[in-house]
């Protein structure tokens, strides 16, 4: 009894800070959802269920869901391979591996704000995409990029790959490091080499950092936010619009706040339903010795 | 990771929002304020956009006003983006006494929801110098962008302008001059190519600049004040009226042609603007704050001129219609020290100090005379314009209808990128303001 007083006593600040600032404001979301509100006096009007009506057909809302997946299918398999190629090269020995493990991690030190700055200027008209291009003979190949509906959101998915790589590749890295010893001697003794052995056995025993990975890459797709907001503001015409730059957009421009609510409940419902689907197809440990029975 | 965080802010903010959203202290109605016999005390809190004037002229006004009225504690304050912060105090019901809440504010939201004090009342009281009423040191025009139902609630201060820029020193070089008309633009855009510099660069990534400074000023030439007026109080057919075509396709022209930069599609106003005062386009579109947004990387060498956007020869406009907007400033409805606000604002809009504003920030005010000084150079083409124009006019439909000017700027962007033709253009102009006029939920307005 005494036991339970000193874990509650410990636990119950944590817990009721989680309380106030996670759960009652998700719970309050929820809430305005339901309402008409402009977000610049206390007056709010209930509407049911009316905004989520309006979204549901709200083309722009569902572009910006369609551009959200297209960033992360495309940046997030660039992610996962670039970062599974420096994680191996950072867990080689020596020297260089080790300042490439560092200069992987130099992006995650620079404010977005920076990020978006910097692919901004290499995406300019006359920035350094374009002059390297010209500067190769590739002259036809220029492009106003983030002015380009077909490649402004593919411009922020390169930003946002270039950014999050080191993070990625600091998990993979330790996945890497948690492979048995025993486990890639034995491979080397059976002659496994290259690919194969990273098919065979590193993939599959990357299984819970993958797990990982992915789930949080979901997240972090979905909360797209600054790099649009500073890169494209979602142009051109809506071509790079995520989720949140369109509940931006709703609430502090349009003065929606009830509806961008409901956009938040929109896009939580999508990164809910998007992160619970991997965390299902993920939820058996491939190398575990029960699955390996079964097979 | 930092995308997370900044969800985190966001959500940080609506949750403040929120959280602050509960009674609204007193729900009092829109109260007529502004009696000057009553002596002014206890604490005036003043909240200001910081932006290209900063907030220098606010605290010495206020300081000065402090001074005159020792019971009274003034406390001025401001930010970038001031707008963010002052929802959630508008929310909670505890708003400063005087704000200037700057261009991202949502004004007509405010009036709507009766967060604003009207102020004719006060208007109607005499002058900060006593000749006349304040009412009358305004500019009419301008006065008149502020009002809703014949109240005022919304009072100007500076006075922007619109239009486009050159650098006198490379026209003159090369023996070029500000065109006045659409043809005399086409002949020099020629020219100006044929020396390979970019005639027209544009700011892409907003394209309220191009609608501000080409398509509505050429459509009110083709049409009149008619075709705006009607656009901005969504006639039916008004968006895709014969001016708004003929206008949309004169921008596809320039377009086609190659007078528009290549690339200012996807330019920031700065990248643009930065294109302009480094010579490498000739002219920009853009508002009277051009000077001093760019004067940190404006090389000494440049110079910039305003001209109004040329006429369309045999249109049914006056050639001499100017475009202004105003950035308001206003008094919540629930300010502790009203009167103090007000008090204030009449000091602020006294014709020494609004000359003092033109002096040292380089820009017109909406207060009458405040330019019949020696103006600072940059300023003698504008005012001569104002001074000239035969309508002075303002682009109220971007804050009153945002949903629509939001489609309307991205279908510009599509037809810039030649995915639309000017007719498509102007079919999804019509389809945005036919959404609105359908909307319920969105307050219409009036041009006055």
């Amino acid at each position: 009894m005494k036991r339970t007083g000193f874990i509650v006593g410990f636990l119950a600040p944590a817990v009721l800070i989680y309380l106030a600032l996670v759960l009652v404001p998700l719970g309050q979301a929820l809430i305005f959802s339901a309402y008409q509100w402009r977000g610049v006096s206390a007056k709010r009007k209930f509407v049911g269920a009316d905004n989520f009506r309006e979204l549901a057909g709200d083309h722009d809302f569902l572009r910006s869901v369609t551009n959200n997946l297209w960033l992360l299918v495309g940046a997030g398999v660039v992610i996962i391979a670039v970062s599974l190629v420096v994680a191996h090269l950072t867990a080689a020995p020596g020297k260089s591996a080790k300042l490439l493990r560092g200069f992987s991690l130099v992006p995650q030190m620079v404010s977005l704000v920076a990020v978006a700055v910097l692919w901004q200027f290499i995406f300019n008209p006359e920035g350094l995409l374009n002059a390297t291009l010209r500067g190769v003979g590739l002259s036809s190949w220029t492009r106003t990029w983030l002015g380009d509906s077909h490649f402004a959101l593919a411009g922020v998915g390169v930003a946002f790959a270039w950014y999050a790589v080191g993070f990625y590749a600091l998990l993979f890295g330790a996945g890497l490091r948690n492979i048995p010893a025993e486990v890639n001697e034995a491979a080397e003794l059976d002659g496994s080499q290259g690919w194969h052995r990273f098919a065979q056995i590193t993939w599959p025993m990357l299984w819970s950092v993958k797990r990982t990975a992915i789930t949080y890459l979901v997240i972090n797709v979905m909360n797209t936010f600054a790099l649009v907001f500073l890169m494209t503001r979602g142009g051109p015409d809506r071509a790079s619009d995520t989720m949140l730059t369109y509940l931006y957009e709703q609430a502090f421009v349009n003065s929606k706040f009830g509806y961008a609510t409901a956009v938040a409940v929109g896009n939580f419902a999508v990164a809910m339903i998007l992160s619970l689907a991997i965390l299902f197809f993920l939820r058996r440990d491939p190398t575990s010795s029960q699955n390996r029975s079964e097979a | 990771m930092k995308g997370i965080f900044q969800w985190f802010a966001i959500s940080a903010l609506a949750i403040s929002v929120v959280g602050c959203s509960q009674p609204a202290g007193s729900a009092k109605a829109n109260e007529p304020a502004g009696s000057t016999a009553k002596e002014l005390k206890g604490d005036l809190e003043v909240v200001a956009f910081k932006g290209g004037y900063g907030l220098d002229q606010y605290e010495k006004a206020g300081k000065e006003f402090g001074e005159k009225h020792p019971d009274l504690k003034v406390k001025v304050t401001g930010d970038p983006r001031v707008w963010l912060q002052l929802r959630p105090r508008l929310v909670a019901g505890t708003p400063p006494d005087l704000m200037f809440p700057g261009w991202d504010m949502d004004v007509w939201a405010l009036i709507e929801e009766g967060q604003l004090k009207p102020l004719d009342e006060a208007l109607d009281q005499p002058a900060a110098n006593g000749k006349g009423t304040w009412r009358e040191s305004f500019d009419p025009n301008v006065l008149k962008l502020g009002q809703k139902d014949g109240k005022t609630y919304l009072l100007p201060y500076y006075v922007m302008t619109y239009g486009w820029w050159f650098d006198p020193g490379v026209f003159t070089k090369n023996g070029w001059t500000a065109p006045k008309t659409y043809a005399e633009l086409l002949t020099l855009c020629e020219k100006i190519k044929a020396k390979g510099i970019a005639p027209i660069t544009y700011q892409g990534q907003y394209p309220y600049y191009m609608i501000e400074g080409m398509l509505l000023p050429w459509a009110a030439s083709i049409g009149g004040m008619e075709a705006v007026n009607d656009a901005q109080n969504l006639v039916p057919g008004a968006w895709k009226s014969d001016a708004l075509l003929k206008a949309a396709t004169m921008i596809d022209e320039l377009n086609k042609k190659g007078y528009l930069q290549a690339g200012a599609v996807g330019m920031s106003h700065t990248e643009s603007q930065t294109q302009f005062v480094n010579g490498k386009a000739a002219m920009i579109p853009c508002g009277s704050w051009l000077p001093s947004e760019m004067k940190e990387v404006t090389p000494p060498t440049a110079k910039m001129q305003f001209f109004l956007p040329p006429v369309v020869d045999g249109g049914k406009g006056d050639p001499s219609t100017m475009l202004i907007g105003v950035e308001p400033w206003m008094i919540p409805n629930d300010a502790k020290n009203p009167e103090a606000g007000i008090e204030l604002f009449r000091y602020m809009t006294s014709l020494p100090k609004a000359k003092e504003f033109v002096e040292t920030k380089n820009t017109l005010m909406a207060i009458k005379g405040s330019d019949e000084m020696k103006l600072p150079e940059v300023l003698v083409p504008q005012s001569a314009a104002l001074k000239a124009a035969k309508t002075v006019w303002s682009n109220q439909f971007r804050s009153w209808y945002k949903a629509a000017e939001k489609d309307i700027e991205g279908a510009l962007t599509s037809m810039l990128n030649g995915e639309l033709t000017p007719q498509q253009f102007v079919d999804r102009c019509e389809a945005a303001a036919e959404k609105t006029r359908k909307d319920s939920s969105i307050p219409k307005y009036k041009v006055s």
